[in-house]
């Protein structure tokens, strides 16, 4: 059994942009840049204010460590990575429908959250990851109950914003 | 025969991104999207790969790899975790399973070809079946050797070949290059300090895209030594310093599988030429001897029924070039192909010293010879 780490909003900033720049990077050839500092706070946000309508995967991790992230995408950013990686043209991706966007917008995540976890698991922090969900909307907000600390992080890729939501249950 | 690969991904995303990485490949891909269907697909199927996820709905990954381990029907399957699931523990707790090997998500299709080659022996499948190559199409040859001299010598005697010829001096050069590109053969140099030819003879073997490209050392004919090692370890040929250009050209072309009958046999309208080369060494003239039947035959078949074979090129008459005739008749008399010779002075007196050679008529050109087949009775228009 590995040593325990103290989780810090250092460490958490870090295994972050690791996972995402990774993911991007290998699956979309694509390197994303942080935006903004993280901003830490357990009170309900909505990391995204443009109105644009989003698809947003969440994947959560379960074990010595209880969270959730929640990675944000524009449709069109989603529809983009999607064309990436199945190597579709816009049409195909017409004809192939949401189902194919919410898919591979939730493999994103589940690989980004996966990339995250590993880190936490090698730091003393075994858990398991969940099953991905979608959420599609235009103007939702996220109330975490509880004692949740959240982080939200902001990236920049392919002039789109990419933004990661996580909500962590601290420690009993 | 075709592998067939099973994907267990919940993900269709993943299972598309699978299918487009083994696409090149001779390989059938069939999918499972959790461990309960991935059991069931694996115990019809009777895949030659597995690539299994961990995070699935109804049965995870683990748990279908802990069943398939105890079936002994399905338990030799090699199985492969491609998974987001990366941390150490899980890791070895899966190991313990048995597996083959790991790719933690996100990866690189180019990674997942490498670790499946690794189980499998994956072939790439051609993208124009069908049409042979022949000697006129263009090729990359790629030259590892630390003497430019041998370079140029070989880009020299090959000039007049379509080949794109590239020289470089050491083998991470080379490494780099083939990865960029996959030449369609490659010269090493065993002279290379440290057996460098042998270790990147062992890199080009396992490469994916590399595993069947011809590899030829080149080697000083006294370093025996090293010539049997290169046989040992499985090079394609060797070629023996110096150069012999043309013995190089006909090895190359063989190896590439390349069509070179056209060198040789043309049709040229209502008659097939055959036209023998001033280099009539015993590997060309076995090269022409194979092409001899179906050739021929494939003149016939065209409604042509007239062959002109010419010889204005050969300098001097010697066994293996009769044994060649002789055969080429005897090709034309069973196939009812009427048959004319064009030559030279000298040939038609050295044909006089020989017994069986003696009755032969040489035309002094082309022309004269299909004016003659265009006159004679079939077959006869070679004898006099």
């Amino acid at each position: 059994m590995p040593s325990t780490v103290e989780i810090t909003e250092s460490l958490i900033r870090d295994y972050i942009n690791r996972a995402v720049t990774d993911v991007f990077k290998t699956m979309l050839g694509r390197v994303p840049t942080f935006s903004t500092p993280g901003e830490t706070t357990s009170k309900a946000a909505s990391p995204h204010t443009s109105g644009r309508p989003l698809v947003v995967g969440t994947v959560g991790f379960v074990g010595d460590i209880n969270g959730l992230i929640y990675l944000h995408l524009d449709l069109a950013f989603a529809e983009l990575c999607t064309r990436h990686l199945l190597g579709m043209n816009e049409a195909e991706l017409i004809e192939a429908g949401d189902e194919v966007i919410n898919d591979a917008v939730g493999e994103l995540t589940n690989m980004t959250v996966g990339s995250f976890k590993n880190g936490l698991c090698d730091a003393g922090y075994p858990c398991k990851l969940t099953i991905p969900t979608i959420t599609r909307g235009t103007n939702f907000s996220i109330e975490p109950v509880g004692n949740i600390v959240r982080h939200i992080y902001q990236f920049d890729c392919a002039e789109h914003r990419v933004v990661a939501d996580i909500l962590l249950q601290p420690e009993e | 025969m075709r592998y067939k690969v099973l994907t267990v991904d919940d993900s269709k995303t993943v299972r598309i991104i699978v299918r487009k990485a083994f696409k090149p490949y001779d390989c059938d891909i069939i999918e499972a999207g959790n461990g309960v269907e991935g059991l069931a697909v694996a115990a019809k199927e009777m895949p030659a790969l597995i690539l299994l996820d961990v995070t699935m709905p109804v049965m995870d990954g683990v748990e279908m790899l802990t069943k398939l381990k105890a079936d002994p029907a399905l338990k030799g399957i090699p199985v492969i975790m491609l998974t987001a699931e990366g941390g150490r523990e899980h890791v070895l707790k899966i190991a313990k399973i048995g597996v083959r090997d790991y790719l933690v998500k996100p990866f690189k299709e180019e990674v997942l070809i490498e670790k499946c080659g690794r189980v499998l022996d994956l072939k790439p499948i051609a993208d124009a079946p069908a049409k042979a190559r022949s000697i006129f199409d263009p090729a990359d040859l790629l030259i590892i050797e630390d003497k430019p001299a041998i370079i140029q010598q070989i880009q020299e005697g090959l000039r007049h070949t379509p080949w794109k010829i590239r020289g470089v001096s050491t083998t991470a050069e080379a490494v780099a290059q083939c990865a960029s590109a996959t030449p369609d053969l490659i010269l090493v140099s065993l002279s290379l300090p440290e057996e460098a030819a042998f270790t990147f003879f062992r890199h080009i073997r396992t490469g994916i895209k590399t595993k069947y490209t011809p590899v030829f050392g080149l080697v000083v004919k006294t370093e025996i030594a090293q010539q049997q090692q290169a046989q040992t370890v499985g090079f394609s040929a060797v070629i023996t310093k110096p150069i012999d250009t043309a013995e190089l050209e006909t090895k190359v072309a063989k190896a590439m599988n390349l069509d070179t009958s056209l060198r040789y046999f043309a049709l040229d309208g209502e008659a097939m030429v055959l036209t023998m080369p001033e280099n009539c060494a015993p590997a060309v003239l076995a090269e022409v001897g194979a092409y001899l039947k179906p050739k021929f035959a494939e003149a016939v078949d065209a409604g042509v029924n007239k062959v002109v074979i010419d010889l204005h090129h050969v300098k001097a008459l010697h066994m293996g070039i009769i044994k060649l005739l002789f055969q080429a008749m005897q090709t034309c008399r069973e196939l009812a192909i009427s048959y004319a010779l064009v030559g030279h002075a000298q040939l038609v007196s050295e044909c006089k010293g020989f017994e069986d050679t003696r009755g032969w008529t040489f035309h002094d050109s082309l022309e004269d010879a299909k004016a003659s087949l265009a006159r004679a009775t079939p077959q006869l228009a070679g004898v006099s």
